[in-house]
């Protein structure tokens, strides 16, 4: 009888069980993540869990858009969906499978979890929310701002049925239906429009543009007033990688007085800003100019959000 | 009926069961898949080169006119003419004039599936040469069984021609240096040029083969100095090998010119273009591991992890078992020479180990520089990344082949542990004697995964991960890309059709406009439906899914206000392509 395998010959003999098993993983990994239709399972849990003003996040990220298709708009709004981040928000529902969690909901707090099937859905309560009294971006239409361009001095005028303008691929963002148009060509508005940032996600943010000279003044009326001013900033992202542009700069006056700016650079990505209001905190019904310039507008495709707090 | 006939009928046999099931395979499948951005430019140029023929066959004087000759062959001069020219002459002959396919795309799409298959019939013949009938079918079925390979091998590309093109060269090189044959340098020279002529991969062909002389060379001088070997049979090789290396040189640029119109005139000029239009590549972009990479540097790693997570794991473990069972065998006996008075232990690990014989093709060494030289590109940091693994897919006949030594491997260790056992198992002992049962229940348990992953995955091939990354879902958590070249239009044809208003419109994405016209032409699209450029003013709104194109998404949800896709498909419940659907005006 010839001699007993060493343990490489075992080893060799166990590879066509090894084969059997990646069979048997590929099942699995056919299997292990939800049908797109199976999605709609999750609904009436959402609907039950979640409160007004919750925000609604998957994880992980990726599976995003079957959850898009079955909630829909009324529970997972743009302004959620493309949210500047999560600071705001006091609550989220985070629908998770895979076992994954949402890391931007990290350190949350759990205070309900439902599982349904391949699903896992928590309500999560954010330890340190910070309430918006008002967003800039939510308050962009005439009656409550109004655009202008300072050099040469010219009124952006609203117009509420533009021909939407999108770049298509590699091009612009949408420049949307409503928005204020400022005669020096159609790059040149201030509209709600949605960006790419350096990972690729969407940021909702006021198209503006800076002009050849001067500034690009959205001027807001009647805010009430927080204790800062806090915002982000950034260009679409396949633009602004080249890091070929010139800085733009953001300068926030109340009635007049200058309480900051925030310059970006191209690289930066979405890049956040917070000012102080100083003596103008807390105070009702104030002017509040947001001015973008530059001093080369080539490509300058910059967008920004903010809100007082 | 001698033995040497039943087995060249059985090789026959073999083959065409490779190379028919296939393609056949190939093109029961295809009217699933979309047409991939590149292949609309290759609809258009092949149709160019198409009219070209026409003329040809009409009136050969006037075809033949220099400037008649660049008014129809410049299209496209971005790849070699040889590929595309097949596409024209078979949308030509087999669907104009004899309307063989069901669908017009496909008889473009025609010639490279043959290609796929004749690449198995390479592989299979290769094996069985080197390394017997057993290694040689399952190296072929490992190769026809990778799900990215059986995804190029349907569409009107190169990058499964230049895998059989490149694989045929080194073949005809490895016949060539094995016994003296004038056909087989001559064969090596012509396989070059047609490789050159396929796609610039067979750039890398001469420095496998000047590797391979070299690295014979200096293995042959170690032989002499360690063991006191030297083979007489090595000189008459090694000037086989310069003789096809000269073979290639002569031929491989002759033929290159000779099959592309396009270099007719101003040869010199017009190959420096294209030289250089490879040489500097822009960088597109790709995601790996949740990076977005669109400029050096590239990461060192996207080949490895690429392969590792789309080529079937068995397949590449039977590779490791194959590559190390033939390193044993080739090297042990050098090995053991060069070690006996430094270490005793390998000494005694090597002593029984049997001297190699003399291999005057050098085939592993050739496999592995095959496999090698392939792959070193993807090395440099300043490669780009774009195409994902097709780049590489030269590399795959000689994996397969390592694949198809480990599959031998095991089933000799199988068959030699069910004899040790004949008086307990006399079954195993019956079933163990002829080898045939054995073989085919050994490969029967190692290739079911990769069959099962294959033709799971289509039709998103280049959606589709194995278990090791978790899946299409796993890879998809990783940051692996989902696909690209926006192929995936094909999958939701069947709702554009349902949903779509009449002559209403739909914003195609990534998908060229050459490509969705295809669909349209096949029957598969309606014909009123218009494909526009811009989601403003569409109807509908397509988006693949590409993590730097996601601002194409964003783009339709602010034109038609909604987050809300109407249609999603994709493979495992990964979301791959997304429909949007202009609401009412309110």
């Amino acid at each position: 009888m010839s001699r007993a395998p060493s343990r490489l010959r075992w080893a060799l003999l166990a590879i066509p069980l090894l084969g059997l098993a990646e069979l048997a993983g590929q099942y699995w990994a056919e299997h292990r993540a939800p049908a797109f239709e199976a999605w709609a399972t999750i609904e009436v849990p959402v609907r039950e869990m979640k409160q007004p003003g919750d925000l609604v996040v998957i994880a992980p990220g990726w599976a995003d858009p079957p959850a898009r298709r079955v909630l829909g708009d009324d529970l997972m709004p743009l302004r959620d969906v493309a949210r500047p981040d999560e600071t705001r928000y006091a609550h989220a529902i985070e629908v998770s499978i895979l076992g994954e969690r949402a890391p931007e909901l990290r350190g949350w707090r759990e205070e309900g979890r439902r599982d349904q099937g391949k699903f896992v859905i928590r309500r999560l309560a954010n330890p340190a929310p910070e309430a918006v009294i008002y967003d800039f971006v939510d308050h962009a239409r005439p009656g409550e701002a109004d655009v202008r361009g300072t050099d040469p001095p010219m009124d952006c005028p609203w117009n509420a049925s533009a021909p939407v303008i999108a770049g298509g691929l590699g091009g612009h963002p949408t420049f949307p239906k409503e928005r204020f148009e400022c005669p020096a060509g159609e790059y040149f508005n201030v509209g709600v429009t949605v960006i790419a940032d350096e990972e690729f996600r969407p940021r909702r943010c006021l198209w503006s543009h800076p002009l050849l000279h001067g500034e690009l003044v959205t001027r807001f009326h009647d805010v009430p007033l927080g204790q800062v001013i806090r915002g982000h900033g950034g260009l679409y992202w396949m633009i602004e990688r080249e890091r070929k542009g010139a800085p733009i700069t953001l300068t926030v006056r109340v009635d007049g007085d200058p309480i900051g700016s925030f310059t970006h650079h191209d690289g930066e990505g979405w890049k956040g800003f917070e000012m102080p209001l100083g003596a103008h905190a807390g105070q009702r019904a104030r002017e509040v100019e947001l001015a973008v310039s530059t001093t080369n507008y080539k490509d300058r495709h910059f967008c920004f959000e903010a809100d007082t707090r | 009926m001698t033995d040497k006939i039943r087995g060249r009928l059985l090789d026959a046999l073999l083959s065409l069961g490779l190379f028919s099931g296939y393609v056949i395979a190939l093109l029961r499948s295809v009217q699933d898949l979309g047409y991939a951005r590149d292949e609309g430019f290759y609809f258009q140029a092949a149709s160019s080169y198409g009219r070209w023929f026409e003329l040809l066959f009409k009136d050969r004087k006037a075809a033949l006119v220099p400037r008649t000759v660049d008014t129809y062959w410049n299209a496209n001069p971005e790849h070699p003419g040889l590929v595309k020219g097949l596409f024209a002459l078979s949308n030509l002959i087999l669907q104009k004039k004899h309307h063989l396919f069901a669908m017009e795309g496909t008889s473009y799409r025609f010639p490279a599936m043959v290609l796929g298959g004749l690449a198995l019939v390479l592989v299979y013949l290769w094996g069985k040469e080197a390394r017997g009938r057993a290694a040689g079918l399952f190296a072929a079925l490992c190769l026809a069984l990778m799900p990215r390979f059986f995804f190029q091998a349907h569409l009107a590309c190169f990058d499964v021609p230049i895998v059989t093109m490149w694989t045929l060269a080194a073949y005809s090189y490895w016949k060539s240096v094995r016994a003296p044959s004038l056909l087989w340098p001559v064969l090596t020279g012509i396989a070059f040029g047609l490789a050159l002529d396929t796609k610039h991969n067979a750039w890398f062909l001469p420095f496998v083969v000047v590797a391979h002389i070299v690295a014979r060379e200096v293995i042959h001088q170690l032989d002499a100095r360690w063991r006191g070997v030297r083979d007489p049979g090595f000189a008459a090789s090694r000037l086989r090998s310069l003789t096809a290396l000269g073979a290639m040189a002569l031929f491989g640029p002759l033929v290159f010119v000779a099959l592309w119109p396009h270099l007719w005139h101003d040869t010199l000029a017009r190959v420096r273009w294209y030289a250089s239009f490879h040489l500097n590549h822009e960088y597109y972009n790709m995601e790996f591991l949740g990076k977005n990479y669109w400029s050096p540097p590239m990461p060192r790693g996207y080949a490895w992890v690429m392969t590792a997570t789309t080529v079937p794991g068995i397949t590449l473990l039977l590779f490791f078992v194959g590559l190390a069972t033939r390193a044993r065998a080739r090297l042990s006996a050098l090995l053991g020479a060069a070690m006996k008075d430094r270490s005793a232990r390998i000494a005694r690990w090597t002593a029984n180990m049997p001297a190699p014989r003399f291999d005057p093709g050098s085939t592993d060494l050739l496999w592995l520089l095959g496999l090698v030289v392939n792959y070193a590109a993807w090395t440099s940091p300043n490669t780009p990344i774009f195409g994902g693994t097709k780049h590489w897919m030269t590399a795959y006949p000689f994996l397969a082949l390592f694949a198809g030594c480990g599959f031998a491997a095991v089933v000799r260790e199988l068959r030699r542990e069910l004899l040790r056992h004949r008086r307990r198992f006399t079954w195993a002992v019956a079933a163990a004697r002829p080898a045939l049962p054995v073989t085919l229940l050994a490969g029967a348990s190692m290739i079911a995964a990769p069959a099962a992953e294959t033709f799971h995955a289509h039709p998103w091939g280049l959606s589709a991960y194995t278990p090791l990354a978790g899946g299409a879902p796993g890879a998809a958590t990783l940051g692996l890309n989902r696909g690209f070249w926006g192929y995936t239009t094909g999958a939701i044809v069947p709702d554009l059709d349902r949903e779509v208003p009449k002559r209403g419109s739909v914003y195609i994405h990534d998908t060229a406009g050459p490509s969705w016209d295809m669909l349209a032409t096949d029957g598969r699209l309606r014909r009123d439906i218009r494909g526009v450029w811009s989601v403003a003013g569409a109807d509908f709104a397509l988006y693949h899914h590409e993590k730097h194109m996601r601002g194409q998404e964003f783009q339709a949800w602010v034109a038609y206000g909604t987050v809300r896709p109407l249609i999603i498909a994709g493979l495992d419940g990964v979301p791959v392509i997304l429909v949007y659907k202009q609401p009412p005006p309110r």
